[in-house]
């Protein structure tokens, strides 16, 4: 019998050993009890190289015991990740899964919970005020007089109680453009204001694109050095933001009472890039490039007076839309009559 | 308002070389919102938004008017032509009505007698555009003047001159007394309120309706030979005030009262003495009457040169301004001090009266497209509003979704019947004065009504749990109605998931201590909660049965007042809990609640008391045994298991099952 006298080793040795033994443990493709056997049994190839340790110098021992506990507990987890067995118990992982039952947000929660985070990202903050309102509070304090022409656009619903000697009747907000005034006052007269005002509105009409009950939006900036290039810049934000990279807003004339100038808002469509066009053909979404989302404006000289900020100092912008509206333009969203949105159909809610 | 303009039409007040898609383009950018182009027969026809401030705006020629700055500003060929009308030979040989006016009712009058007139079809080419601009065809005598007024702007009104002779041959500008009678050229009678501007001839009856509709009594009709062509220019409140009271909504009302330039009149009037007289063979009968107060421009704006440079945030020069200004009509000079331009508005733009229109029009011609875009850098605000957390509202609603409950959002306006279903009165309730439906008439105070109609709706979704997170109103004398906002449940669930469910979001919304307190005669509970550090407790609301539904109302503000950011942690203790089940025997109609009060109450050493399940009268309870201080050896549990279950036997008349 020869005996195999063993050589004395050092720890670089001992190292690459340990190396090589892991690489077998990790290439050995046997079951795992087999493999067990093979490299944590008794006679395993773990407690062989372990003896050796005695090979090394007496220096080097206490090292090599730590390189060898790390390795015995690397090749444990080496081995759980070996096959078990190949008598495994039979699990039909083709079975759809098992979903927790879960409720849905209403999609105008989620709208407004998307444009409340995106304005107040650049500083708005956000308010509520009363649905229920005085006519000063929507109208006139909004340099809107009573039987001005310019409030036949507001089909308006009235609450029948006397009316306030100081501030008129008492109408349900057909916009949230009271939450201008009030907000003003609340800050009594004393910009920085950045408001977003998100609300439940009321107009007295219905058809497809119309419900008597709606949200609102609105925007209210004033500061010192306010202009038309940071209304600008606020849609332009919102646009990339709610619809996408790379979405433009754009302004047009338009006229209300309450600011001056004036502008109609449009997004260029998401779908072809503001052309019009997809291809040769014409878009089918915008038909002319451009989305109208709503209005906004240079907040009117009286309407700061009204609510006591002096216009030769301040000036402001303000902008207001249909939650609605602005939440069904979204990429492919596909509706096209908003009166789905409150007709509460479970068929229509769990697919938001 | 919208106004229909054939491109045709449009090209004999506008010579330019842009296109109808062009013309479009450029003008809604920078003017009246062309809407869309329809095609009649190879012609464009633009379906252009005129806002309530421009109703100088709302004619062909008024189009072409902005057309003709807009598109030469955006590098097209364009003109505005001139209005070549023959001037009229006047004559003396039918007598005109005498005309008393009130210049503060009415500032001007014009008209003027044209005989022999002929009753001839409407040739085609103005009957085209008249379908074109959607408007009926009746015969050459009548359209005329709807064409008129389409094509430059200002109403006009045909009198049948002999009709108007039988009344007295007088016109009277008055304002009506309450209760007078009048009936319309189509024959509707209405009764006066008081206010009206009306005409009446020498005997007080009313003979027509001024910038509204003619009255039967003097407007032409199938045997009108001899025409008055009359304009007026009626006071503009007024005009609207008689319009909206008798809701005669016309085109002419819905001019008139938007303050149409007086000094159309008379371009207008001419234009349609020239229609008459090529069209019907008509002979000018009169000379021209022109009573006309007041016609002097609108005043100057002085406009300080730096607000170009507050709105825009450009600067522009002065020339730039002035020419855009002065192409727009209006005269434009420094004053004195050089910083200020003095702009004289033409007549026909009385909506320029402060320097933000002189800047709006301005900046509008040199494009807002041109201006730059960028966010603000001033300070933001940071004073918020008090009693208000959208975070947390939306921290709610979020975690009743993710645990099955469907988020709903009903009106808050709703039938009679759904408002008494609250269980309050209708009188009770705010009422709209004007409802458009019958299902949506009073203002509500309860949002249970509308939940149950929702899952009622959705008879197919056994499991439909819905909620809504919405204000009730309350009426309030002398005041603003109370709006509050209430968390509604409503569910098919049995009482104690939904519990379970306010009780999870209670957790989730760190609410340290609450507290359910059935009313079992009236199926309903009562839900209290404190505030940390606080002891007095808050009435969260109620969770409720209902014809098999569950039912839950809790005030936003109060959870508002007991809910909190972070919990407080609680050191866990070193030494172990002894848990255990005892199943006991009930009574019919036994109460688990008040058992688990009872079990708690008995020991210090009894740190909590859980319900396991129920089966027939078998009820098991949890009881978790600790000592802050020591372990818990089973010498010290046994005589507190003996007292809890001979206390829950006597007080309850309860049965342990098995013994201890």
């Amino acid at each position: 019998m020869v005996t195999n006298k063993t050589k004395p080793m050092n720890i670089k040795q001992l190292q690459s050993a340990i190396h090589e033994l892991k690489q077998a443990a990790v290439n050995d493709d046997s079951l795992v009890d087999q493999k067990h056997q093979t490299f944590l049994g008794k006679k395993g190839k773990f407690n062989l190289l372990a003896k050796k340790i005695l090979d090394l110098p007496q220096a080097d021992r206490k090292k090599a015991g730590q390189l060898l506990n790390q390795l015995k507990s690397e090749l444990e987890s080496i081995l759980t990740q070996s096959v078990t067995s190949k008598t495994l118990q039979w699990i039909d992982l083709s079975i759809p899964g098992n979903k927790p039952l879960v409720g849905h947000l209403h999609p105008i929660s989620q709208a407004i919970e998307e444009i409340s985070r995106i304005f107040e990202k650049i500083g708005f903050t956000r308010v509520r005020y009363p649905e229920a309102d005085w006519d000063w509070y929507a109208f006139e304090g909004l340099n809107m007089p009573p039987n001005h022409p310019a409030r036949d656009e507001w089909e308006t619903f009235f609450v029948d109680v006397p009316a306030n000697p100081e501030y008129g009747k008492l109408v349900l907000i057909p916009h949230t453009s009271n939450g201008q005034v009030r907000e003003m006052e609340r800050l009594h007269g004393q910009p920085p204001i950045r408001m977003i005002n998100i609300a439940r509105c009321y107009r007295r009409q219905q058809d497809a694109t119309h419900t008597q009950m709606f949200h609102q939006f609105e925007g209210l900036v004033v500061d010192k050095g306010i202009n038309i290039q940071h209304l600008k810049g606020t849609l332009d934000h919102f646009a990339s933001q709610f619809y996408g990279p790379g979405t433009k807003s754009r302004i047009r004339p338009f006229h209300f009472q309450f600011t001056e100038p004036s502008f109609e808002v449009d997004f260029s469509c998401h779908i072809c890039q503001g052309t019009g066009k997809v291809g040769k053909n014409k878009c089918r979404f915008c038909k002319s490039g451009w989305h109208e989302v709503g209005g906004a404006g240079m907040v009117h000289p009286n309407v700061l007076k009204a609510s006591g900020i002096d216009p030769a100092q301040y000036t402001g912008f303000a902008f207001g839309w249909g939650v609605e509206r602005t939440y069904s333009l979204k990429d492919d969203l596909n509706i096209d009559d908003i009166r789905l949105i409150y007709s509460n159909q479970a068929s229509f809610l769990t697919q938001f | 308002m919208n106004i229909l303009i054939p491109h045709n039409w449009l090209l004999e007040h506008l010579e330019t070389n842009a296109n109808p898609s062009d013309i479009q383009r450029e003008l809604s950018l920078a003017g009246p919102s062309v809407e869309r182009i329809t095609q009649d027969g190879g012609e464009a026809i633009y379906d252009i938004e005129v806002t309530t401030n421009r109703v100088d705006s709302m004619s062909v020629r008024g189009i072409a008017r902005e057309a003709a700055v807009i598109l030469n500003q955006a590098g097209f060929k364009s003109k505005l032509k001139p209005l070549s009308i023959p001037v009229p030979h006047e004559t003396n040989v039918l007598r005109l009505p005498k005309i008393f006016n009130k210049p503060e009712l009415c500032g001007r009058i014009i008209c003027v007698i044209l005989s022999h007139v002929q009753r001839t079809p409407t040739p085609d080419w103005m009957a085209k555009r008249l379908k074109q601009t959607g408007m009926n065809v009746h015969d050459c005598a009548i359209d005329i003047t709807n064409y008129v007024t389409h094509e430059l702007g200002h109403p006009c009104h045909a009198f049948d001159w002999d009709k108007l002779v039988a009344t007295g041959g007088e016109i009277r500008v008055e304002e009506a007394k309450k209760g007078e009678n009048f009936s319309t050229l189509d024959g509707e009678t209405f009764t006066t309120v008081g206010g009206e501007v009306v005409f009446k001839n020498s005997q007080g009856r009313i003979i027509d309706l001024p910038s509204i509709k003619g009255t039967q009594n003097t407007s032409i009709d199938d045997q009108t030979q001899n025409v008055l062509l009359l304009m007026e220019s009626i006071k503009a409140a007024k005009v609207r005030f008689a319009s909206m009271t008798h809701a005669i909504r016309t085109t002419a009302a819905q001019l008139m009262e938007k303050n149409v330039d007086p000094h159309l009149a008379e371009p207008v009037l001419k234009r349609g003495i020239q229609l008459y007289q090529e069209l019907c063979l008509a002979e000018v009968a009169s000379p021209i009457f022109d009573e006309f107060h007041n016609s002097s421009p609108p005043r100057p704006v002085i406009t300080p040169m730096v607000i170009f440079e507050k709105y825009l945030g450009i600067k522009l020069s002065q020339t730039a301004i002035s020419t855009i200004l002065i192409n727009l009509g209006c005269q434009v000079q420094l004053d004195e001090t050089k910083s200020n331009l003095v702009v004289q508005p033409p007549t026909f733009r009385p909506d320029l009266t402060i320097p933000a229109d002189i800047v709006e029009e301005v900046a509008r011609i040199y494009g807002y497209h041109n201006l730059p875009s960028q966010l603000m850098t001033t300070a933001i605000p940071t004073i918020y509003p008090k009693h208000t957390n959208f975070d947390l509202e939306e921290k709610a609603k979020i975690f009743l979704s993710l645990v099955g409950w469907q988020e709903v959002y009903t009106y808050s306006l709703v039938s009679k019947i759904q408002a008494e279903a609250s269980g309050l009165a209708a009188g009770r309730h705010l009422k709209l004065q004007n409802p458009l439906t019958e299902d949506k008439v009073y203002l509500r105070r309860s949002l249970l009504p509308s939940l149950i109609e929702v899952l009622n709706q959705n008879p197919l979704e056994a499991h439909y749990s819905v909620f809504e997170l919405a204000n009730i109103y309350q009426p309030q004398t002398d005041n603003l109605p109370k709006e509050e906002l209430i968390l509604g449940l409503a569910s098919h669930q049995t009482a104690r998931q939904v519990r379970g469910a306010v009780e999870a979001l209670l957790d989730y919304l760190y609410v340290d201590e609450y507290e359910f307190i059935p009313n079992q005669d009236q199926q309903i509970t009562m839900i209290y909660a404190s505030a940390r550090g606080h002891q007095n407790k808050y009435k969260l609301g109620t969770l409720a049965i209902k014809s098999d539904l569950c039912l839950v109302e809790l005030e936003w503000k109060k959870i508002l007042a007991v809910a909190n950011t972070h919990p407080q942690y609680q050191v866990v203790s070193s030494f172990p809990s002894v848990v255990e089940d005892l199943t006991f025997i009930l009574q019919p109609d036994q109460s688990v609640g008040p058992i688990m009060q009872t079990i708690k109450l008995v020991s210090p050493l009894i740190a909590n008391v859980a319900f396991v399940n129920q089966y027939e009268k078998n009820t098991t309870f949890r009881i978790g045994y600790h000592d802050p201080n020591h372990s818990l050896s089973s010498d010290q549990l046994k005589p507190i298991r003996q007292k809890l279950v001979k206390k829950v036997e006597l007080t309850h008349s309860a049965k342990l099952v098995g013994k201890v």
